[in-house]
């Protein structure tokens, strides 16, 4: 029997994800770009799997897109929305997962998943930017720092600051007048991860959180979010090395039920 | 099929075009009102030979209506404002502003001061309204309003006119209920674009002529036979869902609105008037026999969710699709109790926030789609 | 003549008014958590609901606005709001609102306890919002809400059928309450209660108007603070003898030329709107520091409740700020602004308050015309803290304090 090849590629709003599965199990290949919809980015991270992996699309029996982008790729067989590819995707890297708390780029979700990995219950932001990767990049700016810093910045922090606005352009002006009275910027860093715990920790209290608690998308790498959200939420917080990818993994393992499906 | 087809054509025409048919309506003649939700008896202007359209706000942003009002109130009311500061309500010759929340409240006095050229009509709906003095009341604040439309319109009216008015209205509202049912039962021929415009279009037309093609329509949708269906059926709820771009969503997905508990559908029609009693009674008393809505005192204290789940089972949905108006608090506020009962209940829902704003769905996309795959 | 022997001696005993007002406050609630533990029902009322009827009947009231007002003063506010929240209430919800949901819900709240509500009591003069929040205490506790509906005014004066509609509600409300308490609806006594009510509401109001000397002998922030015993205590004789006696000590503070407010008086403005409780002090600095001190509150004097009958208590309780037309809510505030001699006028929009809010920018709009003054207007809450920003509302009072510098060097150079 020959490898069925899947893809599975999430255009988000500012990177896009592409995974290939080989038969529903083995991950063949991975890129991630950092430019999502409208852009050259869902090509160009198609094309890096491709040459990674040595395959080329005839190879692909599905390719299914999820995320914002997910109705501009031509070439994709179907398309799923995020919520249930972040659940399923969830589920395969760590099966024990039954919350999955995802923290995007302009949105923020929690996702309540059964024992197999299918979505039972979800809810989004609304509203606003609080609680999304979207504020982090605001307040990097401010604090004149790289996204990727704010982590081990954090954990340098000696002295709790609260930084309570719940507006996304409030919190600058507290952060710009902590600055003028000159708080650590350490400090404020873990004050900022606090506020994204705390809009997102209500998000996630509203749906109900079962164990274990996963939680996956861009701001997972932030370990500094990620305990500031095990504080607020009082539970264990799981993450994974490929947790960024976790919506394209899922859209590649919808990809291979449909495959057998139609088989 | 094709009748369908046409009638429905007919129905979008009129309800993507409410500028069309107030043009129209002036051009014959006649004298417009608007209506601003909710509950304005619209037999009392079409007692008087007048014709009542309903103002709903339109899509797009407040701009001049930002002089008035901060930024957290809805949509809704601020581009009706928005609409008048345009002169876009112009040709009317008189507004029926409500008082049934808190930001209709304070926009009764900014429509008041901003908007000098149309007439302004006041009308407060007591809350206590089942109460026989509650009755009278709604009665005394009817007749008031009456008589200002009654000078507008240089015609006294007398009981004969509001007992037909109140005939024609009972009609059209069955009409729009049976058709609420048929449309459920058949997706196949009504999208849900296509159900909200049939709805949408009775607030810009003459409700007799609104009747008569729904009842044709119903005839025919009640002729189709039942088809298999692989989507499935939701109860809608909030204030308005007649957004194209957002239901058009819906029909993506194959969701099939089964019943609705929206403010500017079902909720508006699902009681009539006595034609038993005196008229001005009888409207009040329609008006006292409403219920299971936010924005309305509920001296039960627990009717409207269980209302929800009512709707759900005789209706057969799967779940509910909840969308919130931004800003509203008496639906914030009724939302955790309703979704409290749904849980008990085992019926699912998801909530997707609105307003007149929005211009790219997104959000709501996904989290529809994912409703859908839930279910 | 009873009542000026107590008021001397409160003087001769120089307990300071504000400390005596404070202590009638703590008394209700004491009262409420006493009547409680007897076996007696309680209610929870809201703050326009005519507190006569329930006084009448010696049913002991809690006030769940000035709990919610004394929780987000002592920093519990957003901790109560997120548990609201959690519960699935929206934060576009007025604070107030979510704080005392949370609290009937059973959050645990050691700022400002009071007993769980045998009976509600709802009067939405002061918003639709009370209507709401009302009846999901009711849902919450199983327990029997008791609503008086004041619709909306668009003229200056509450119509006939307004009052007789009203006074329905109220016949009805008396009925209810007597099944409640057990006890008979006394005529004599509510005369006395309501004798009790117009006098406080007169003291209060006379205290109050102390703010129009110039320098004025109090803080006009100080009014926040002493108007919880004209919500939760008009009714009793003591409410009227300490604001009588607050007001000895302002009339003394004239003749000697001191005040509360402490600092140079060098402008004088209105607040218009409710305080941001958690926040008084951020308020307080820049006022401070520009020397402006707050010489007309909208707030406090809203509940001066006076009238001779029944009719004039139902049109008294048709006059509350959210349920007035424009043209009288203007009146109202450009008459305090006049009389108590104000150079600008410092606007609060509070998110908690879409009614109060909701027509604020015209009011600003006719301020300005009609006053001649600078007016300024900053974004706040009552309640949450999260809805205000120290730096804009520095920066607000700032251009605040420079135009009304710029209007009185032009009315200088005038003169």
């Amino acid at each position: 029997m020959s490898d069925i090849f899947t893809m599975g590629i999430d255009i988000g709003s500012t990177a896009s994800k592409c995974i290939i599965l080989k038969n529903g199990q083995d991950i063949k290949a991975k890129s991630k770009i950092n430019a999502g919809t409208g852009t050259s980015g869902p090509d160009r991270v198609i094309n890096s799997v491709l040459n990674a992996s040595n395959l080329n699309l005839n190879n692909i029996s599905f390719i299914m897109a999820t995320g914002y982008g997910r109705n501009t790729l031509q070439i994709a067989h179907a398309e799923m929305s995020e919520l249930s590819c972040h659940a399923y995707g969830a589920h395969f890297q760590f099966h024990s997962a039954r919350t999955v708390i995802d923290i995007g780029g302009q949105d923020a979700k929690v996702l309540r998943l059964d024992e197999n990995g299918m979505l039972v219950n979800f809810v989004m932001n609304d509203k606003c930017a609080a609680g999304t990767g979207r504020f982090l990049d605001v307040m990097a700016r401010v604090l004149e720092v790289n996204i990727e810093d704010l982590e081990d910045l954090s954990a340098k922090s000696k002295r709790d600051i609260t930084i309570s606005s719940t507006c996304t352009v409030f919190a600058e002006s507290e952060v710009i007048s902590q600055l003028a009275s000159n708080a650590d910027k350490c400090d404020i860093i873990r004050g900022i991860h606090h506020s994204v715990a705390s809009r997102v920790g209500a998000l996630a209290r509203r749906i109900g959180l079962k164990e274990d608690i996963v939680m996956t998308g861009g701001v997972a790498q932030n370990k500094g979010v990620l305990s500031a959200l095990e504080g607020e939420l009082n539970y264990k917080i799981h993450t994974f090395e490929l947790a960024q990818y976790t919506g394209a993994v899922g859209a590649a393992l919808f990809a291979y039920k449909r495959v057998i499906k139609n088989s | 099929m094709r009748r369908i087809k046409n009638i429905i054509t007919q129905f979008e025409e009129i309800s993507n075009n409410p500028k069309k048919q107030l043009d129209n309506f002036i051009s014959e003649g006649k004298k417009v009102i608007g209506c601003y939700p909710y509950y304005v008896p619209e037999e009392l202007v079409y007692a008087t030979g007048m014709i009542p359209m309903g103002l709903w706000g339109k899509l797009g942003s407040p701009n001049k209506s930002k002089e008035y009002f901060a930024s957290f109130y809805c949509s809704l009311v601020q581009m009706n404002l928005e609409m008048a500061l345009n002169g876009e309500l112009d040709k009317l010759s008189g507004v029926i502003h409500t008082t049934l929340c808190d930001t209709l409240r304070p926009a009764s006095q900014n429509f008041r001061v901003a908007v000098e050229n149309i007439p302004f009509i006041f009308m407060a709906h007591p809350q206590n309204r089942k109460k026989k003095y509650g009755i009278n009341y709604t009665a005394e604040i009817y007749s008031k309003v009456l008589d200002q439309l009654q000078e507008i319109a240089s015609y006294k009216v007398n009981d004969d006119d509001l007992r037909h008015a109140i005939k024609v209205y009972n009609e059209n509202r069955k009409a729009k209920r049976e058709f609420v049912k048929l449309a459920g039962g058949h997706p196949e021929a009504v999208s849900a674009v296509q159900r909200s415009s049939v709805l949408k279009s009775s607030y810009f037309m003459e409700k007799a002529t609104h009747t008569k093609m729904l009842k044709e329509l119903n005839v025919l949708l009640s002729e189709l036979p039942v088809v298999e269906w692989e989507g499935i059926k939701v109860v809608t709820c909030g204030i308005i869902a007649d957004n194209i771009e957002l239901l058009k969503i819906f029909d993506e997905n194959k969701i099939t609105i089964a019943a609705d508990d929206v403010a500017h559908e079902s909720r508006s029609f699902r009681i009539d008037a006595s034609l038993e009693e005196k008229p001005i009674i009888a409207l009040a008393r329609q008006f006292a026999e409403q219920g299971q809505d936010p924005i309305l005192y509920d001296p039960l204290i627990n009717s409207r969710a269980k209302h929800i789940v009512n709707l759900v089972k005789s209706s057969k949905a799967h779940g509910v699709v909840v969308i919130m108006m931004t800003f509203c608090d008496p639906e914030e506020m009724e939302f955790p109790s309703m979704i409290q009962v749904l849980n008990n209940e085992g019926i699912k829902y998801v909530k997707i926030s609105y307003d007149h704003q929005i211009k790219d769905f997104g959000q709501a996309r996904t989290s529809l789609q994912a409703f859908a795959d839930l279910i | 003549m009873v009542d000026n022997i107590k008021v001397v001696e409160n003087v001769k005993n120089s307990r300071p008014a504000k400390e005596w007002l404070r202590e009638i406050v703590d008394k209700v609630y004491a009262e409420a958590w006493e009547a409680k533990e007897k076996g007696e029902l309680i209610g929870w009322s809201s703050s326009k609901f005519p507190a006569e009827i329930a006084e009448t009947l010696g049913l002991k009231i809690c006030y769940p606005e000035n709990q919610a007002a004394a929780i987000s003063a002592k920093h519990g506010g957003q901790r109560m709001c997120e548990y609201a929240e959690s519960m699935g209430y929206d934060n576009d919800i007025c604070g107030y609102a979510r704080i005392s949901l949370a609290y009937a819900a059973g959050a645990k709240c050691d700022e400002k306890s009071m007993p769980q509500p045998d009976f509600l009591l709802c009067c939405n003069n002061i918003c639709n919002c009370m209507t709401k929040w009302y009846e999901n205490i009711a849902r919450m506790h199983n327990i029997p809400l008791i609503m008086i509906d004041v619709p909306y005014n668009n003229t200056s004066e509450a119509s006939e059928e307004n009052i007789k509609y009203i006074r329905s509600q109220f016949d009805d409300a008396i009925e209810e309450l007597e099944k409640i308490s057990g006890r008979k609806f006394d005529e004599r006594k509510f005369e006395e209660v309501c004798s009790n009510a117009n006098r406080t509401a007169k003291a209060w109001l006379k205290a109050c108007s102390y703010c129009k000397y110039v320098p004025s002998p109090l803080s006009g922030f100080d009014l926040f603070n002493h108007m919880a015993v004209v919500v939760t205590a008009r009714c009793r004789r003591e409410s009227s003898e300490a604001f009588e006696a607050l007001t000895k000590e302002y009339e003394e503070s004239v003749k000697n030329g001191t005040s509360t407010w402490r600092y140079d008086e060098n402008y004088r403005i209105m607040f218009e709107g409710i305080p941001c409780w958690p926040e008084l002090r951020s308020l307080f600095t820049p006022l401070k520091q520009y020397g402006i001190n707050t010489t007309a509150v909208v707030y406090a004097p809203a509940f001066g409740f006076v009238y001779d009958n029944m009719n004039e208590m139902i049109k008294a309780y048709c006059k509350a700020p959210n349920s007035v037309c424009i043209e009288t809510g203007v009146e109202w505030r450009e008459s305090i602004c006049r009389e108590n001699k104000v150079d600008g006028v410092l606007v609060h929009y509070n998110r908690s308050c879409k009614p109060w809010s909701g027509y604020m920018p015209e009011m600003e709009r006719r301020f300005r015309n009609d006053l001649g003054v600078g007016v300024v207007g900053f974004d706040g809450d009552q309640a949450d803290p999260r809805n205000f920003s120290n730096a804009q509302y520095i920066t607000r009072v700032q251009g605040l304090f420079e135009i009304m510098e710029v209007k009185r060097k032009i009315k200088d150079e005038k003169n």
